[in-house]
Order: structure tokens, then sequence, then C-alpha cells
């Protein structure tokens, strides 16, 4: 049977059919659809975990146990997972283990562009690379296979375009497999000195294995053109996009990147006068052929950010001289920009505001207030990573305290990227606390991870039962210690900005817990706002707060431009009434 | 080979609409790709997907150029993709205008001209999908409006997107959304 899926799906459908055991997560695009794709396959434990770490770590113990495992995740969640990640891979795998990373060239939605393939390479792992659906499912399937044969663990490092795109899958049986069990075994599960001796050499060795199967790995695939003296040594979508070009010259697919095989690599190094790799971001396998001294093109010529679509293909085999004509560039629209907003309703609008107003110094994360950085907010000044807000706001109010700066410090913070790596930053606001900081917290509780479609988090239940772990935000950061903790209502305009305005005068460490499920993961709906156009007084006031439906207008027989609600965007959260001076919005009966 | 460019913005649906359009492709035995967006953009921000529908498809991305119908569901974002297009490709237009921030805050206009100016250059339809899929008592069921009309110009047959749709969109908007593709399939039939 065939089926039309995205690559997402088709690595979930991949891990079912191969046997899997266990999957688990955390979302960041673009890999989040992996794990909600597993929740129809009854025979899979699976979870999204509190972050990237912890999710790896019980992808670790299922594998230790002898199940196949997988753990995916964004490419910059491998950092969180790093720790774990470079001991563990020193084992010998027991059950299969792989770890998803999706990588983010040309940034659709990640924070930085690191190419993931050198992750692999740093952490002794094989590394596979699909190009489509039906490889992200095959090369699944395989690294299971060999995952467990020659006790590697595997890194399939996908792009957000193959993460995304869909095309067509044959659909097949599970294969059903028994976990292994665990048999305690001192030196190969016990990683500390000497047992990590023994370890190096074991890592080594079956990477050298795998190095010698590389040769004629039907990951590998060589399409040899009578007379060609170029070889395009390509992975991935690259590969599909070059196709579109229609080409006579040779090319070498590599769905195995790490390790390569060095007596094919030198075979081929004999017979072709050029060798171009056509590679998105880092030079990866042109370092590798490097090392092995084999001279190759490839960087010259292609960008070494972004994605390499079809034109920048053909552009850069111009530049190589491989085929001939003129390079062309492309003139896009030049239009108006379209940055993404607030939804209608977003519950983090208010507090926006209101710190907007206040112009104050706002330290931001990863979330959808992120948005609160575009050039329609200018409200959070920094983000950096998930969950760094606290401890930059803590550092930087440590030097400001000691060059008498007293300026307050705003923190922001969501209620996902606080389970996922702020609260340890909370506990450590507690070292060497100084009554005369002044530093304010607002955790914006939402009940959802939203960002990425809405996943469940620790304060919204579990992902397959409802309710199981819900975690009182308030309750815990008191257990810590804090004793300013003040919880408001997002959607009380009024409030919001009184509290805010409070705490930020005041001295020491405040946390407000802002407090609104997301409009869009629970479909709030409520009876839409109008404007009195004889009444508003054109002010804006309800303009500025960025809401989609809300914009100015020309109404007939009225000279001056007044505010206008769109009736089938608006959602009914009342925060245009609220901020309104004269009283011109009102609810639709 | 047929490539169509569905372009919108954050929270249309246009994930779904690619899906149908391609699962539609692939029943009448074509090959098919696809590639969207996903992410921030969601919220708001510019989305759009790609769907390629012939004998043999090799990259999911439309090569600059080669374009054959925009499926825009909303006019600005219609324009921004129309350099993708081969002379004289289509354009669906869905009438119905969402504002992107910098106009709404008054610093940019609504490109109404150059959105016009379109026509000189493309075969554009302009549909009042929001007002027919009303009409077919769903307002939700703008986008299989557009569907329908873009079902116009592609060689699948009607049963075969009766079939998709009841397999994508939730049981009790079936009939709707039915009516809504057929409404989307006769408009400027009648007129």
């Amino acid at each position: 049977m065939k089926q039309l899926l995205t690559g997402n799906q088709a690595i979930a459908r991949g891990f079912y059919e191969g046997g899997g055991h266990l999957a688990a997560s955390y979302p960041g695009s673009p890999t989040v659809e992996i794990l909600e794709s597993l929740k129809e396959y009854d025979e899979i434990y699976s979870e999204f975990s509190v972050n990237e770490k912890v999710a790896l770590e019980v992808a670790m113990g299922a594998s230790l146990y002898g199940a196949r495992t997988m753990a995916s995740m964004k490419h910059v969640g491998v950092n969180i997972a790093a720790d774990p990640l470079m001991t563990f891979t020193q084992t010998e795998i027991n059950g299969a283990f792989v770890l998803v990373s999706g990588d983010d060239p040309g940034m659709a939605s990640s924070q930085n562009e690191q190419d993931n393939r050198i992750f692999g390479k740093f952490a002794n792992m094989a590394v596979v690379y699909p190009g489509n659906s039906q490889e992200a499912k095959d090369y699944m399937k395989i690294s299971l296979e060999i995952s467990e044969l020659i006790q590697i663990p595997i890194l399939m490092d996908i792009t957000s375009r193959v993460c995304h795109s869909r095309s067509i899958v044959e659909i097949m049986d599970r294969k059903e497999v028994k976990p292994k069990g665990f048999i305690p075994h001192r030196e190969k599960y016990t990683m500390f000195p000497p047992h990590t001796f023994k370890a190096q050499h074991f890592m080594k060795d079956r990477l050298e294995k795998l190095r010698e199967v590389a040769y004629d790995m039907p990951l590998n695939k060589l399409e040899e053109v009578e007379g060609s003296d170029t070889l395009i040594i390509t992975s991935g979508l690259m590969y599909y996009n070059l196709k579109e070009l229609g080409l006579d010259v040779s090319v070498y697919k590599l769905g195995l990147v790490y390790p390569l095989s060095e007596k094919r690599m030198r075979e081929l190094a004999d017979k072709y006068k050029h060798i171009i790799v056509i590679e998105e971001m880092m030079p990866f396998i042109q370092d590798e052929l490097k090392l092995m001294g084999i001279s190759s093109k490839g960087k010259e010529y292609f960008n070494f950010t972004g994605e390499l679509h079809i034109e920048d293909i053909r552009n850069g085999l111009i530049k190589a001289g491989v085929i001939e004509g003129e390079e062309k560039t492309y003139q896009v629209v030049d239009t108006v920009k379209r940055p993404p907003m607030f939804c209608s309703g977003c519950p983090h609008r208010p507090v926006f505001d209101v710190l907007k107003k206040l112009k104050v110094k706002v330290i931001g994360d990863i979330g959808c207030y992120s948005i609160s950085a575009l050039e329609q907010w200018d409200v959070s000044q920094i983000m950096i990573s998930m969950g760094a807000t606290v401890g930059m706001t803590k550092g930087m109010n440590k030097v400001m305290r000691r060059f008498q700066d007293d300026e307050p410090l705003v923190s922001v913070i969501g209620d996902g990227t606080f389970f996922h790596s702020g609260m340890t930053g909370f506990v450590n606001l507690l070292h060497q606390v100084d009554d005369e900081d002044n530093m304010t917290f607002i955790i914006l509780e939402n009940s959802t991870t939203a960002m990425t479609g809405g996943q469940p988090n620790p304060s919204s239940g579990n992902f397959n039962k409802e309710d199981d772990m819900r975690v009182n935000i308030k309750k815990m950061l008191s257990s810590i210690g804090f004793d300013n903790v003040r919880e408001v209502d997002q959607f009380n305009y009024k409030e919001v900005k009184k509290v805010i305005g409070e705490e930020v005068k005041k001295k020491g460490i405040s946390i407000i817990i802002a407090t609104r499920p997301c409009a869009l993961r629970f479909k709030i709906k409520e009876k839409n706002f109008y404007v009195d156009p004889k009444i508003c007084i054109a002010c804006r006031t309800c303009v500025r707060t960025n809401c989609p439906p809300i914009r100015m207008k020309e109404y007939q027989g009225i000279d001056k431009l007044k505010s206008f609600i769109d009736p089938d965007m608006c959602v009914g959260c009342s925060v245009c009434s609220q901020v309104c001076p004269v009283g011109a919005i009102k609810r639709s009966l | 080979m047929i490539n169509i460019m569905v372009a919108g913005v954050g929270g249309q649906g246009l994930v779904l609409a690619t899906k149908i359009i391609a699962q539609a492709g692939m029943k009448a035995g074509y090959d098919v790709k696809t590639n969207d967006v996903v992410g921030l953009s969601q919220r708001g921000g510019m989305v759009w997907g790609s769907v390629r529908i012939g004998e043999e498809v090799n990259s999911p991305n439309i090569p600059v150029g080669e374009g054959d119908i925009i499926l825009g569901m909303e006019p600005l974002e219609s324009l921004r993709w129309s350099y993708l297009l081969k002379d004289g490709g289509k354009v669906i237009v869905n009438t119905k205008r969402t504002y992107p921030s910098s106009v709404i805050l008054e610093k940019d206009r609504y490109p109404d001209e150059d959105i016009e100016e379109l026509k000189d250059k493309y075969d554009v339809t302009l549909i009042d999908a929001l007002k027919l899929a009303k009409e077919a008592g769903n307002i939700k069921a703008a986008n299989t409006i557009m569907i329908g009309t873009l079902a116009k110009y592609l060689d699948i047959s009607t049963s075969i997107w009766e079939e998709v749709l009841r397999d994508n969109v939730p049981k009790k908007a079936v009939e709707d959304n039915i009516l809504a593709f057929y409404k989307g399939y006769y408009h400027g039939k009648k007129e």
C-alpha cells in the first residue's frame, strides 16, 4: 500500500515497522510531528519529555534494556541532551538507539543554524541523512538494524525541508522484536575510568567496521555516466534538487554521511578528474575527504548558510564549470512583509502592551512570546536560548548592582520553557540574594507549549493520559523559597498593569505568574467585539495592541479614519475594549 | 508536470489544503511531492505550500519560473509568490485581505495596485471565498472553495476530490465542504 507521508510521519512509520518500542522527544520545529505521529501505534510507548536531556535519558534507559528506541529533537535540542549523549555513546549499544536531529538550514524557525552532522562525528555516532519520505522510513529501519548489529548509536540528521515535505511511501508491516533485557556488565555500562579507556577503542572499532561496510552499502548510491570526468558527491534533498537539472554527470549520493568508505572514495578520486561536493551549511563531507587527502571543491561554489535550492545548485555548478550557461539571479517580489503576530485572543498581548508602555529593559526567551522582539513590539531586547533569560537577568543585575546602575530588569519566560530549563535558573536566583536587586520575572502560563503547535507540558497534563502531570508553578516556587509570587489573570488588563507596575518598582526578586489558556490551542472563541465609530476618537490605543483583526478604516460619512475590528477574526478576548479610553469598543450580542 | 503554489497567512489552514491537493494527485495515479513551511510563521506570518504533480517528481521545490498556478488564500500573499510563475500562469485569489502588522500600524500601505497589476501578466481569477463558504453553511470551508476552483484546471475527477475531502475534514463538516468544493468548482461558470 502507498501513502503520502511527510518526512516526520515516515520516520514514525519506519520506527513502527522496524519494531520500535519506545520513543521520547521534546517538541521543537521541525521534528514535532514525529512523536505526534507515533500516537496511533499502541505497540510503542511514546512521550514528550520535559526537555531534550530527559527525553534522551528516557530513550537511553529503554535501549539499555535492549528495546528499540528513538529520541527526536530539533538541532539545538541536541545541545541540551549533549551531556548524557556524549557519554552514552561510549557504551556498547544493546537495544537499537537512533537520535533524530532536525536541522534547519535557512533557519525557518530556529535561533541558529548549527550543522549536527558534526555532532554525530563528535559523539562517535554513525550519521544517516535522508532526502525524502521513503528514504526517511527506510533509513530508520536500516538504522535500527545496524545499531544493534554493531552496537553503534545512530544519528539520523534530517533537514527541516525533508521533515515537512510530503512524498509517496510504500507501507509495510511491523517486524516484532522482543527486547533482549538488561544484563549487568560493570565495564560496559558504568562509565568512569578505567572502564572508559576500553570504551574509546570500542567506539573506534565499531566505526571502522561500518566504514568497511560503507564501501558498497545500498544507502550510498553511485550513478555513473559514461564519459563524465566530474563526480558530484551529495546527499539528502540536494540530490533531488540536482536531479531537476537533468545533467549528464556522475553522482554519488550518500545516505550514510559518516563514516565514509575511504576505499571507495580513493577509487573514485582516481577515476574522476573533478570532485564537487554539494552540501548545505558546513563543508562536512568535504572535510572528511580532505582528511583522506582527497581534493574536492564545494564550499567555493555553494553558500555556507541557507538551503541549496535548485537555482543555487545550478548557479554553483556554472561557477564550477560543470555546466555551461549564465548564472541567474531571480528577483523575488519586493512587497510588504508579513512577520508573525500574536494571535487574535493571545493571552500574552496585555503583558507585552504593558511592558511596552513601561519602557523597561526586558530579557526574553524562546516561545510564541519571541514575537515581542519583532519590530512591531520591540519589547524583548535579548533572546538567546531556552530558559536562558533567568540566568542572564541575574548576571546582568549583579554587575549593574556593582556599578551603581539600579535600573530594574524584567525577564519573561513561558511555562513550557520554565519547565524545560528555567527551573534551575530560578533555584540559582536564591544564591547570594541581595535586597537591593531589582528583578521581575514574569512567567507566561498558557497551559501548553504553544509555538510548536500546542503540545502539553507539565502544567497541562501528559501526552496520552489527561491531567496526570499538572504541576502547580506557584506552589513549586513557594517551596523553593520565593516569598513574592503573585498570580494575575492576563485578560484583566488593569490588574496586569497594576501588578507589573508595582513589582517593577519594588526592589528584590518579584515573580508574576500571568495565567490564561492559549486561545489557539484551546480554540477559544467568544462573541466578537466591535467599534462604535461615533465614539472612537481615533487614538489608536487598540491598534497598538497589534491584534490581527484591529485596524483603522474609512467609515461612510465620517471624515477621520476610525478603528475597526474584523468580526470574522475576533475571538472576543476583550483586551482592546479594556485599553480603549472612551469605551468605543463593545461586545456584540 | 503541474506546479501549484498555495500561498496564505498563518492560521488559514494551508497545511491541510496542501495535503488535500497532493492526496488527490496521488489518488489520480500521479507522483506527487509537497513542501510547506511550519513554525513561527504559523502565527499570522506568511505561509505557503508547494504541490508538484506529474509522472515523476524529483524535488518538492518549485523551480523559479516554472509555477503553473498560484492558489492564493490572500491577495498580498498571491503577489508575493508570483515570481515563481511561468509567463501567463494562473493566479486564483481569495479576495479577503488579511492585513500585515506594518499596514495595521499605518507604516505601509496594502499594495492593492501591485495586486491589480498581476492581471497584466497572469490569468487572474478573483473569488470571494469567505462569502461563498458562508453560503455553503461553513465559514471554515473557504479553502475548500478555493480547492474547488483549482480543481477545474487539474486532470483529476471530482469523485477523487470528494473522496479526499471526506478523508480529511471533520465528519460533521463533510457535507458543507463538498458543497463548498462544488461552489468553487462551478464558480465563474454561472457568470
